[in-house]
């Protein structure tokens, strides 16, 4: 499977090492490594980086299913159901409902070992580690030619390749905390972080509302963005955000008494008016309730 | 007892049971014009009666997210005059399980699209000086309403629906019928459709709702002393329910700090079981 030009030699997706599969004409698999470069507070893979790899594999099921059309993110949920060990997660999706303007797609996401088997507990495969939700708006193709080469059969493999992250990917992709207790940070927008559409990617505004919100919510608790993990995003996607830097404030819901926490994150484009792109619902628990926790 | 049949007679123990679904729970709108160009907010506001509270001690989750849909649905109908919608998507976060109410409401277009409209509901418990309780996105598909009359005197003001003399509680409301573990049925009983003849929203979140409680309720050592509530939820409206009966088939995906992800299928039984409904609820022992 060929996205043309996309994405570039020095890109996010290589650096994050994807591999994936289309496995049937409605399914695909995509799969990354869980380093300590992409842990959360708990050691689990960070939201923003599962938000990044059901993206991906909704995006390839999409564009199988919709060619000679093409589609943007609409919404996308997120939600940690356990531990979010590797040695990889891998994200399983699959149609549920193909309209004439959405595309709606499920994806578990799993863990799977170095040969990409399924982790077993037991004997058994282990539950799923998250579950997510995509709803891609269908766009009318202008140009009857497809705008990606897709395979003749199937499966079908292909790989993003880079040279991987040297630091944490919040600090890979260049997200600034500019304000903890609004939640405000700030992102610029640059080839590393596009999507097919010169914006930036779905996946890294999830990674930009999971530390906005962490940092809103670490600090409504008297600490940092460290003391809590985002275990569920909920992501409403307005406009794209091609200019930036893209900024973000947060409203914090009062956390419950035994610990749930919530916020609302904005994203705007400071670069196209202030223009609003995203809306958040972003959930989190305090990292003490979940470090240690064995799958 | 007479029992609720399929669009038949709705009087239990003299009681009428014919309400619509956005009546049951008792919500009051309000539109507040913008400029000419930018949508009108609503604001609602609605009671937490005593047979709508649920064991977390506030309005139960499938009512709140019943007036989610109401006024989402209708602050995105209006945004989009002549034409109408429908929901795709309603994606809420319950951060607060008790409630003294009235609950407030206010909803927010954020985005109006030639094919689509996304708003934003916040909500507040007003009885309890004003604190956040849940907030909310839905996103609406927008549709031609063909011979459907949508006509409204500007700005609109719906009453708040006055007290039940003697009320049903939400289950039977909603004709769900008793049971216990991963699967729960819903009768598809004529005062659960919207004017467009099919299943209310607000009808699919209650069933998401109790169908996920019972789920994990069933599952050892998971309650707590107050039992298990639904809390968050992720809701996609894949296609009408026309037929009926309803069902909702759950599976426990895993729990979190406490907080259990229950996966949610539901199926119109009569429309050859097709999936209609997919979603999530979380729920927490209370």
């Amino acid at each position: 499977m060929a996205f043309g030009a996309y994405p570039p030699p020095e890109h996010l997706l290589g650096d994050l090492g994807m591999e994936a599969e289309l496995t049937t004409a409605e399914t695909a698999w995509v799969r990354t490594r869980a380093t300590p470069f992409v842990a959360a507070a708990d050691g689990g893979v960070r939201i923003g980086v599962l938000a990044t790899l059901v993206d991906i594999v909704g995006g390839a099921i999409g564009a199988r299913v919709l060619q000679p059309d093409w589609m943007a993110t609409a919404d996308l949920t997120v939600q940690r159901t356990g531990p979010v060990l590797g040695p990889q997660v891998e994200a399983r999706g699959s149609v549920l409902r193909r309209g004439r303007t959405t595309l709606v797609i499920e994806a578990l996401v799993v863990a799977v070992d170095e040969d990409g088997h399924t982790v077993e507990v037991d004997g058994r495969p282990a539950d799923p580690v998250a579950w997510a939700s995509m709803t891609f708006a269908v766009l009318p193709a202008r140009d009857p030619a497809p705008m990606v080469h897709m395979p003749a059969g199937l499966p079908s493999q292909w790989a993003f390749a880079g040279g991987g992250f040297r630091s944490p990917v919040h600090d890979e992709v260049g997200i600034e905390v500019v304000g903890a207790a609004a939640g405000h940070v700030s992102l610029e927008v640059r080839p590393y972080l596009h999507n097919s559409f010169g914006a930036v990617q779905g996946g890294v505004i999830g990674m930009l509302a999971e530390a906005a919100g962490a940092e809103a919510l670490g600090a409504a608790r008297g600490g940092d963005g460290s003391d809590v993990v985002v275990t569920d995003l909920q992501i409403a996607y307005l406009a794209l955000g091609r200019i930036g830097p893209v900024v973000t404030s947060a409203r914090v819901l009062e956390p419950g008494a035994d610990g749930r926490c919530s916020a609302v994150v904005e994203l705007r484009d400071s670069g196209a008016d202030d223009r609003l792109m995203t809306v958040a619902n972003v959930v989190a628990v305090p990292t003490v309730d979940v470090v240690g926790v064995a799958p | 007892m007479t029992s609720a049949g399929q669009g038949g007679d709705d009087m239990v123990d003299g009681v009428d049971r014919r309400r619509h679904v956005s009546d049951y729970f008792r919500l009051e709108r309000r539109e507040v014009p913008s400029s000419a160009e930018q949508p009108s907010v609503v604001l609602g506001r609605a009671p937490v009666d005593d047979h709508a509270r649920g064991p977390g001690g506030g309005l139960r989750t499938g009512g709140l997210l019943t007036n989610l849909d109401t006024l989402g649905g209708f602050t995105s109908g209006l945004a989009v005059l002549p034409r109408w919608i429908v929901t795709t998507s309603l994606l809420a976060t319950v951060s607060e399980l008790r409630h003294v109410g009235p609950l407030g409401y206010r909803a927010d277009v954020v985005r109006r699209g030639r094919s689509s409209v996304v708003t934003v509901i916040d909500v507040v418990d007003e009885g309890a000086g004003g604190h956040p309780v849940a907030a909310a996105t839905m996103t609406c598909a927008v549709l031609d309403p063909g011979a459907m009359a949508l006509e409204f005197e500007r700005p609109v003001v719906v009453p708040m629906p006055p007290p039940q003399v003697d009320p049903v509680g939400p289950e039977a409301f909603f004709s769900i019928e008793p049971g216990e573990g991963p699967v729960t049925r819903l009768v598809l009983v004529d005062r659960l459709r919207n004017p467009w003849g099919i299943l209310h929203g607000g009808a699919v979140a209650m069933l998401a709702d109790e169908a996920a409680c019972r789920a994990v309720a069933s599952v050892p050592g998971a309650s707590g002393p107050g039992g298990v509530a639904a809390a968050d939820a992720v809701l996609h409206y894949l296609r009408p329910v026309r037929v009926g009966p309803v069902e909702a088939r759950c599976t426990v995906l895993g729990t979190v700090a406490g907080r259990t992800v229950v996966r949610v299928a539901i199926h119109d039984i009569g429309s050859d079981d097709r999936m209609t409904n997919l979603g999530t609820m979380t729920v927490v022992a209370v």
